[in-house]
């Protein structure tokens, strides 16, 4: 009996150890704490420079006192987040006396899983700035603000912006944003490589094939190389494929896939890259793969496609590595790629008015230039034509942009990603045929799009 | 001896906050969470939602994802739950056994335990990554193979090296229990059994072991409901990859809720986890109570 009595304490003793095991994981949210210490600060600057510019205006002007809530994900300490709370948002209290903008920074993911948690329990901010990918569940869930209806002067506003941009908020005829900031992929390949082996930048996909196969194989170090490299099979990676060999996700209004993406095209484009990595000429998307900016800056990767921020990433981990970029390479459906980016919307919880306000100053020209000052492609049209933008060797991206194309605007997007995904991981597998995965994915994706 | 009045309401006085606390952030939070499995509660009814019944639970148990996650925690929790626990008795046996550096030895074999689980899955992914330092071993230092083995990208070989790191985790954690409860374990016992000729194994199996029953059974319920929380090592080690191929049934419950919306789906699985969890927890405590009577 005497021993009996000893098991409650080691339990005891077990609990403290697990309690123990869980202190250990703390630093995976650390990072989250640190990002909200940040945005603290940002309100006390935010807020100290309101107290400025009240100064000057409290008196002469007494308007009812607003304060905006602005959720975005401009990483704490970018240049990003600095211009936003030190140069526009003093700009937008100075001209709109009475507002007073509260801007949080959170990291990209948890923003997303915020808004969702907030939604339910009434805690939306007024304005947020959003990943283009997750207008469409945010306006299924009806909690954005279809613009077009509601701003009378929102034609006005949208005339001024990309209309290629644009339609990343367009859903079923109405605008539930404005477009923010935009972005695509283009061709980025390695100078040296191409110049050793007597190629230049693949212009069509049949030469892509060729380089690839030809860039591939052991480098002199003995170490395997591949000729591209795509870090994932989800749309953004496999969009510009598939859209540049002329084949396509659904039809135009977004309602079916099946002939679509079981089309002879679509299909052609999952085949080419299944067989480039059978035959080992591209590589990425797997655990154990060298990570993209690690194995482009080192001589392991031949060629990307990516979008604007990867040069100042290479630049500050690959600062000798020389390479140049190209257009995305053409197909029978020319040369397309896939539209990245940011919307700008309000909750419809907002204090409308003030919201649109700083919507439509987020979206000016002078707001638009001062991002383009830290890497941001404008949306608005005026400010692409501007000094700024000209020198910021956004010219290639701008070109992309011309013909690029948004991934479908509907809800139950992600999990189409991600069937998209699983099928044509099979196939690169070599577990089903393309035109096998692809047809079993269009019948779940036509069921998904009626949902 | 009975309670008066005056300290009976002192006691209650005295638990109300913790059990206020447990209430408001446990108990109402399952009851919620409950009463949502049975609506449709995904993006297109965020703010209204339909009563469903049991849809959300046919639409878990009909998922092949769903069903290839559970198949991994299950084979994970197999594997992983009785090899802790055999690697932990064996460390602890022979830590009881030595003389000198009896701390040195309990401090190296726990400090896995006290390691973060982020770090440490990074590190064992950076040692199991195609280009990683076990494959530069392979194949530069000791020459087994021509070229780099690729033992993330698979279902079997992602979920082989989680398994791995949840062993090397657990074994310091059963190392302490089970030290705590070997030495609990009356020396006379022993003297007795050596006096009736018993040898090292058949004192292991006679006394050892009805000895420290009970915290077998206690580390088998906590490791079998351990198992069926992995989630940081899975998740950074593969993060569901290839195709949803390595996903367990929390990375799942997680992808299915915040990044496709689907909070009703989610709901019901994780209410079918705690079912299971609870039948198996019900389980080994008979498994044991049977084994008590023989």
């Amino acid at each position: 009996m005497k021993r009996d009595k000893k098991i409650p304490a080691i339990a005891l003793t077990a609990a403290m150890c697990l309690a123990a095991v869980g202190c250990g994981q703390s630093p995976a949210s650390s990072e989250t704490t640190a990002s909200s210490e940040n945005s603290a600060t940002t309100e006390a600057a935010g807020q100290a420079a309101t107290e400025a510019a009240a100064e000057t205006t409290a008196e002469a002007e007494p308007a009812e006192e607003v304060t905006l809530n602005f959720w975005h994900h401009y990483s704490a300490q970018s240049p990003e987040n600095e211009t936003l709370t030190n140069v526009l948002i003093p700009k937008f209290e100075e001209e709109n006396p009475g507002i007073t903008v509260n801007a949080v920074s959170h990291e990209w993911a948890d923003l997303h899983d915020k808004i969702l948690i907030s939604a339910q329990s009434d805690t939306l901010p007024d304005v947020a700035r959003l990943d283009s990918a997750w207008v469409p569940e945010f306006q299924k869930m009806g909690i954005l603000v279809p613009l077009n209806k509601e701003m009378s002067d929102f034609q006005d506003v949208a005339d001024g912006l990309l209309e290629s941009a644009m339609t990343t908020a367009q859903i079923g005829g109405d605008s539930y944003g404005l477009a923010l900031n935009t972005n695509t992929k283009i061709l980025y390949y390695n100078t040296e490589a191409f110049e050793k082996a007597g190629l230049q930048a693949p212009a069509t996909m049949d030469e892509f094939v060729e380089d690839c196969k030809k860039l591939s194989g052991t480098n002199d170090a003995g170490q395997q190389v591949w000729g591209y490299d795509e870090p994932g099979l989800a749309g953004w990676n496999l969009c510009p494929f598939i859209w540049s060999m002329g084949g396509s996700l659904t039809n135009e209004d977004q309602t079916k896939a099946t002939g679509y993406l079981n089309s002879k095209e679509t299909v052609a484009a999952i085949q080419m890259l299944a067989d480039l990595y059978q035959e080992q000429a591209i590589t990425g998307w797997n655990s154990g793969d060298i990570p993209m900016t690690d194995g482009f800056g080192t001589g392991r990767y031949m060629m990307l496609l990516e979008g604007p921020w990867k040069v100042s990433e290479l630049a500050g981990a690959y600062p000798e590595f020389k390479y140049s970029t190209a257009p995305v390479p053409a197909g029978d459906g020319g040369s397309i790629s896939v539209l990245g980016g940011e919307d700008i919307g309000m909750f419809n919880t907002a204090n409308k008015d003030a919201a649109w306000k700083f919507m439509k100053f987020m979206t000016s020209e002078y707001a638009q230039e001062e991002m383009a000052k830290c890497g941001q492609i404008p949306c608005n049209k005026e400010a692409l034509e501007s000094d700024t933008v000209k020198n910021a060797d956004f010219a290639p991206y701008i070109e992309q942009l011309k013909t690029a194309k948004s991934r479908p605007t509907v809800a139950s997007w992600s999990e189409i990603d991600s069937e998209l995904t699983a099928s044509v991981t099979s196939v690169m597998n070599g577990e089903q045929t393309a035109q096998e995965a692809m047809d079993d994915l269009a019948k779940k994706v036509d069921a998904l799009l009626a949902e | 001896m009975k309670l008066k009045g005056k300290s009976k309401a002192q006691i209650g006085l005295l638990l109300l906050p913790g059990l206020l606390i447990f209430c408001i952030f446990t108990v109402y939070p399952i009851i919620r969470l409950f009463w949502m499995s049975f609506f449709k509660w995904d993006f297109g009814s965020f703010l209204s939602q339909k009563f469903i019944g049991l849809e959300n639970y046919r639409s878990v148990v009909t998922d092949p994802y769903f069903q290839t996650s559970f198949v991994n925690t299950i084979v994970y929790t197999l594997i992983t739950v009785p090899a802790q626990m055999i690697l932990g008795l064996l460390v602890a046996i022979l830590i009881n056994s030595v003389k000198k550096f009896k701390i040195g030895f309990r401090v190296a074999y726990y400090l896995p335990v006290i390691t973060s689980w982020v770090i440490a899955s990074l590190v064992f992914k950076y040692v199991f990554n195609t280009e990683g330092l076990l494959n530069y071993f392979l194949t530069n230092v000791i020459h087994v193979t021509g070229s780099n083995i690729r033992w993330l990208d698979s279902r079997w070989g992602g979920m082989t090296v989680a398994m791995l790191l949840g062993i090397w985790k657990g074994i310091g954690w059963n190392m302490v229990v089970f030290l705590a409860a070997l030495q609990a374990v009356p020396q006379e016992l022993y003297e007795s059994a050596a006096l009736d000729g018993a040898g090292s194994w058949q004192k292991f199996r006679y006394v050892t072991l009805p000895g420290i029953k009970g915290t077998v059974l206690f580390a088998l319920v906590m490791l079998t409901i351990g198992g069926f929380n992995v989630y940081t090592s899975t998740k950074l080690i593969t993060d569901g990859k290839p195709g949803h191929d390595t996903e367990v049934v929390l990375t799942w419950m997680y992808y299915k809720a915040f990044s496709t919306g689907k909070f009703g789906y989610s709901a019901a699985l994780s209410f079918i986890i705690a079912f299971i969890l609870g039948i198996l927890a019900i389980l080994e405590f008979r498994l044991m109570q049977n084994k008590e009577q023989q």
